[in-house]
């Protein structure tokens, strides 16, 4: 829209070509950055014509708008549903539906706690059809790890829906339909960004997944040498102003994931928020009790404004995990105990576990999360 | 065909002081201020004035200064202006209180918050209760969501709208009043979303241009009374190389929204992101401060801080021109922005809580403001 042609705007075209030749103004962004007296000078018009040129290129580029009621109707008979279920009954009401669409949520934990079995699923839910609670689409799978198990897939679309998938057709057709990119850099991953819409058009893709968007930066990006924490952030918001323009222009939910990072300092609270991130990794080890420090999602502050939704994955004891709706404009924060199974997720609504999970809302952005210290010797979880 | 002096109605030893000076005609007149005048004729500055009007006003000149003086109010004018002004209540009577009735009008009110805080829930609720019809308090006026981030979701602002319907359907129906009855017929959750008019913007060129068609759209549908920018930091945050266009940008953006709220006597809340500024505070930690720079604090008269402290949320009141600084409590629930009840005070201090409320309440007693729980 910025760069919309002064030419089809409806000025004279001796002006526009005048613009264009010399003074290089050719895009409406060129004319909206600059001050009222430049634009008198560049143009050698006066200050009412000068007026009438910002009018009209503002009128050009500024959104259309529509009313809240109109937004409803549009929604209630575009047919796409609003909210995709994740088919955890228990998350799906305090999310009013399910994952909404036309936004970007993020899932953040621990390495090992069900992020990528998370997204698995919802990629087997998505290509369901619509009548059984699915998208009845394609699913475009950014993959930056390499964590993304087709054999995988298929357990979990077997023993979840064992009706649908009971033939070899099923299982064509789910898998045919999940488009897996390898992105291992930066770059990579920023291209298949940009180049994404029209496949999303073409394939008639109804989710995208990004696992995850914190490796890539991370390894690139340190965050102790000048400058990269500034370049590091800007990237971030490029890619997060970017998704949220795909999911919002084609309806589409887009799951994101992130990883944890340690933060130091004894108290958590208030507004005074703490010392830079030291990079936790992503091993097993990753010990919060580090002079009390804590451990949360990774990316930092302007990366937690910029996603809508934020779920966080972690562990509650060897066996059951948990995932808490930490930011979401539509549902307040709650938590619920899981554990992964054979058919992906599956929800516990054990009483005692409850217990165990004392969950006080906070910033999401600073709320602590328990990591596995010791790998299955039935012991020791490290509560901050 | 210039006048004598002598046939203007003036004073007769005026007149003999001009003749005496040496001015015979209107044109020996011009272009003279009236100090010199008076310093010439020897004369008071305000006999060289009166002069000067009546030679000048008979004329019939619509440049001189005396018409423009018209335009110029006085504090009398204004203090009984404010007094009429309606304020946008939050539904939250601890924060209303705070804000001093409730989210000014004709002034820019900046909320700044860490992400997941209730910001946008703020600027939702408010897109509401600016159309709380006048029979109870309210403005009865429409609003302006320009939404920057994508956050907006109408499954929650109809869940919020219809509790605000519940509400005001509530003091109705207790107040057995048959205005405040009627009003109801219109103030229902189908035409609370009609009267919310939504821009979603993509980058900081679109927001700029609708900035300058925004008073335009503002005449054309004259009862809007709340413009909200959600928010207002997302789009200058990234993509920026040259820091020096982004202050401009913000400023002429700051110059524009203030324009707006005067003339058009509507309140314009903007939302802020938070940024972390790396050691300053002489611990050499790093703190979040409100995004966009120092230089973007002189844009909004009234800044509320919001942010988290044990388990609760919290609202802090950091500049205002006519409040103190304060920290109230405040929760989002299902309904909104509500009050929050402390569970740990003891009988005393919630009864005392109430009191103070009862007695604060006294000098907005003028409207009727709903109760809220």
């Amino acid at each position: 829209m910025s760069l919309r042609k002064l030419r089809r705007l409806g000025l004279e075209p001796e002006l526009v070509d005048r613009l264009e030749r010399h003074k290089k103004l050719s895009s409406c962004q060129d004319i909206l950055v600059k001050v009222h007296l430049e634009l008198q000078h560049l143009t050698n018009l006066n200050h009412s014509d000068v007026q009438k040129i910002v009018t009209a290129t503002s009128r050009a580029c500024a959104p259309t708008p529509t009313t809240a009621l109109q937004m409803k109707q549009a929604g209630l008979s575009s047919g796409s549903a609003p909210f995709f279920s994740t088919s955890l009954p228990g998350l799906d009401q305090a999310l009013h539906g399910g994952i909404p669409a036309g936004s970007v949520t993020e899932i953040a934990g621990p390495a090992g706690c069900g992020k990528t079995q998370f997204c698995i699923m919802l990629s087997v839910l998505a290509t369901l059809p619509c009548e059984m609670g699915g998208l009845g689409g394609a699913v475009v799978y950014i993959d930056t790890e390499s964590a993304f198990s087709a054999e995988r897939l298929v357990e979990v679309a077997q023993d979840r829906c064992p009706h649908h998938f009971s033939n070899d057709d099923a299982f064509y057709k789910l898998t045919s339909q999940v488009y897996v990119h390898k992105t291992p850099t930066c770059s990579d991953l920023w291209n298949r960004l940009q180049s994404l819409e029209e496949e999303l058009i073409e394939k008639r893709v109804r989710l995208v997944v990004l696992d995850s968007v914190a490796s890539v930066v991370r390894k690139e990006f340190d965050n102790s040498l000048r400058g990269n924490l500034a370049q590091r952030v800007k990237l971030l918001a490029k890619e997060a102003a970017l998704l949220k323009y795909l999911a919002e222009s084609l309806n589409i939910p887009i799951i994101v994931t992130n990883q944890i990072t340690t933060r130091f300092k004894a108290s958590w609270e208030g507004p005074h928020v703490l010392s830079g991130d030291i990079d936790a990794g992503n091993g097993a080890g990753a010990s919060a009790a580090v002079d009390g420090g804590y451990v949360t999602a990774a990316l930092g502050n302007t990366w937690s404004h910029s996603v809508n939704t934020r779920l966080i994955v972690q562990y509650l004891d060897d066996k059951y995990r948990e995932v808490m709706v930490a930011k979401s404009p539509i549902a307040p924060f709650s938590s619920f105990v899981y554990t992964i199974q054979s058919s992906g997720i599956v929800l516990q609504d054990d009483e005692r576990i409850w217990k165990s999970s004392e969950r006080v809302a906070t910033d999401p952005g600073l709320i602590p999360i328990k990591v596995r210290t010791m790998l299955g010797q039935g012991g020791g979880l490290v509560v901050p | 065909m210039s006048r004598h002096v002598g046939s203007y109605p003036l004073p007769p030893y005026l007149k003999t002081k001009l003749l005496a000076g040496g001015f015979s005609t209107v044109e020996d007149l011009e272009d003279l201020k009236p100090v010199e005048l008076s310093k010439e004729l020897k004369i008071s500055p305000e006999e060289a004035l009166e002069i000067l009007r009546v030679v000048q006003g008979v004329q019939n000149d619509a440049s001189s200064p005396s018409s423009s003086d018209e335009a110029v109010k006085t504090a009398l004018d204004l203090l009984q202006e404010e007094r009429h002004q309606g304020c946008i209540i939050t539904f939250c009577s601890a924060l209303d209180e705070l804000l001093g009735g409730g989210v000014p009008l004709t002034k820019i009110t900046e909320f700044c918050g860490a992400p997941g805080v209730g910001k946008t829930q703020m600027g939702m609720q408010l897109a509401i209760d600016v159309q709380i019809p006048c029979v109870f308090g309210g403005l009865g006026g429409e609003a302006v969501y320009v939404d920057t981030e994508g956050s907006f979701m109408v499954h929650r602002l109809e869940d919020m709208a219809k509790a605000a319907v519940e509400h005001c359907r509530h003091i109705a129906t207790v107040e057995n009043n048959r205005e405040q009855l009627e009003a109801m017929s219109d103030f229902t959750v189908e035409h609370i979303l009609s009267r919310i008019h939504f821009y979603r913007v993509h980058d900081w060129v679109e927001l700029v241009a609708l900035i300058n068609i925004l008073p335009e759209f503002l005449q054309q549908h004259p009862k809007i009374r709340l413009v909200v920018m959600d928010s207002i930091a997302f789009p200058f945050r990234h993509d920026f190389e040259d820091l020096s266009l982004r202050t401009r940008l913000l400023n002429g953006l700051a110059q524009n929204c203030i324009r707006l709220a005067d003339s058009h006597k509507a309140a314009v809340v903007l939302v802020n992101q938070m940024t972390t500024k790396m050691g300053h505070s002489g611990d050499g930690q790093a703190h979040l401060v409100p995004a966009l720079g120092e230089s973007w604090g002189h844009a909004s008269t009234i800044r509320v801080l919001l942010f988290w402290e044990a388990g609760y949320r919290y609202a802090r009141l950091y500049k205002s021109p006519t409040r103190e600084e304060a920290t109230v409590p405040y929760q989002v629930t299902m309904a909104g922005i509500r009050d929050v009840c402390i569970p740990n005070s003891t009988q005393d201090v919630t009864s005392d809580m109430s009191q103070e409320e009862g007695t604060s309440h006294g000098d907005h007693s003028q409207r009727k403001r709903p109760r809220v729980s």
